[in-house]
């Protein structure tokens, strides 16, 4: 990788990326508004999660490298039941494929998932796809504790440490092959997300 | 063992469960309105040291115009089973699909794997594939079922249906759905309620619940009582 594919990864890998990502929980505001997730467990839910859900993204992070884009968003929403979770995911896409379309001349399809939308960015620009995975995973987690830092009890530095502690998980969930994803607790968290009374999150 | 009711047919399996190394394959092509349930749980029995992993294989084939209610008991995998079950369903136009399932975790089995796939005409409408063994993945985690043992699933899919009949039937079902349902619309035509819980006695008349009025909402007929006594 270059150096400047590799500050261009860091770009848009950069949670302060512009694509709407700070309004978006994935359910784990009702787990947070029912007391299931605390500060306490957290770094554990989000390892677990990673074996899961990571995988899962991850690896259609990689598959947008070599496959046709749209079959695999098409695959993607069918594996995500959850409307709210599945349409956050498909607005990411479109506001990163607007963004890099725009700064970095891509011609990325506006309708994909962000995870697939991610990879053929990353792809049409020539970064090492190993670590676009690694950098994809790194910033979905970041969000995760960002959001969990409105919800909850978080301090920085105690978020800042979660995210370092989660990197072996990270490489673990980043090279699997087999596509497989359990996690009904937060499916269901963010299929009930839009009866909440109050809500921080779109999703 | 199929025993046929005219549009009901129920499954049986004479050894009362699945062994080690059993292989179970139902290849259906429906072609009217058809009901197919089971007399009992799916139990599968504790794995046998040289046999092979048992498996489930079945095939569905959901014609123009037709519907099928799939509403299978509970699946229970004993102490040291190791099991594949998988499940490939396809919709034609017009097609209808009603299913059940319930998955109950009480037992320390050491491998289950689920893989479903439902197309509707040749689309993916739902993918799922779970590899559950929780000496490895404890289930107990939080980003899994927590402390619950039983997971419901309930959906019902659709070729050629409006979005509104969709939005309508998810607020219907969240009405008369207890508080421990998630209820969501599917990206390719349909509606999936989804549930934990440390029982799973609730389950059958949760899930008859559901099925009532979402019969009635994309059918326009009442559900049909299958042939049995939960």
């Amino acid at each position: 990788m270059t150096h400047t594919t590799l500050l261009q990864l860091l770009q848009l890998a950069d949670s302060a990326i512009p694509i709407g990502a700070a309004a978006h929980s994935f359910g784990l505001e009702t787990l947070t508004s029912e007391s299931i997730l605390n500060p306490d467990n957290l770094e554990n839910f989000l390892t677990d999660w990673l074996e899961e859900a990571g995988t899962l993204e991850a690896i259609f992070v990689r598959r947008a490298y070599t496959g046709n884009v749209r079959d695999l968003s098409d695959e993607l929403s069918a594996r995500k039941p959850a409307r709210e979770s599945r349409e956050a995911s498909l607005k990411l896409g479109r506001r990163f494929a607007q963004l890099a379309n725009s700064i970095a001349d891509t011609q990325i399809p506006l309708d994909l998932h962000h995870s697939i939308a991610f990879g053929s960015a990353a792809a049409a620009l020539g970064i090492d796809e190993d670590a676009t995975v690694l950098a994809y995973l790194q910033q979905s987690v970041a969000g995760l504790v960002s959001a969990c830092q409105r919800l909850m009890p978080l301090g920085q530095v105690a978020a800042a440490r979660v995210v370092w502690n989660l990197k072996p998980a990270i490489v673990q969930a980043a090279f699997k092959k087999e596509v497989s994803c359990f996690t009904p607790l937060p499916e269901i968290a963010s299929m009930r997300h839009p009866s909440l009374e109050t809500r921080l999150f779109i999703s | 063992m199929i025993r046929a009711f005219g549009r009901l047919v129920h499954l049986h399996n004479v050894s009362g469960g699945i062994l080690a190394g059993d292989r179970l394959s139902l290849e259906v092509d429906v072609a009217a309105d058809m009901q197919i349930t089971t007399t009992g749980a799916t139990r599968l029995y504790r794995h046998r040291a040289g046999a092979e992993d048992s498996e489930q294989r079945v095939n569905i084939s959901i014609g123009d115009g037709a519907t099928l209610e799939y509403l299978p008991d509970p699946l229970i995998p004993f102490a040291g089973s190791r099991h594949a079950q998988r499940t490939s369903i396809s919709l034609g136009r017009n097609a209808t699909l009603i299913w059940w399932e319930v998955l109950a975790h009480t037992f320390d089995f050491e491998r289950l794997q689920i893989s479903t796939a439902i197309d509707i005409c040749g689309k993916p409408a739902l993918r799922e594939d779970y590899l559950l063994e929780p000496s490895k993945r404890p289930l107990t985690s939080l980003a899994r079922m927590a402390n619950s043992t039983h997971l419901a699933s309930f959906m019902v899919l659709a070729e050629g249906k409006t979005s509104d009949l969709w939005s309508i039937m998810a607020d219907e079902l969240r009405k008369i759905a207890p508080d421990n349902w998630g209820i969501s619309k599917l990206a390719a035509g349909g509606v999936i309620a989804r549930a934990l819980s440390s029982t799973g006695r609730h389950f059958s008349n949760e899930l008859a619940v559901l099925r009532n009025t979402a019969s009635l909402l994309v059918t326009g007929k009442p559900a049909l009582p299958p042939r049995k006594v939960y």
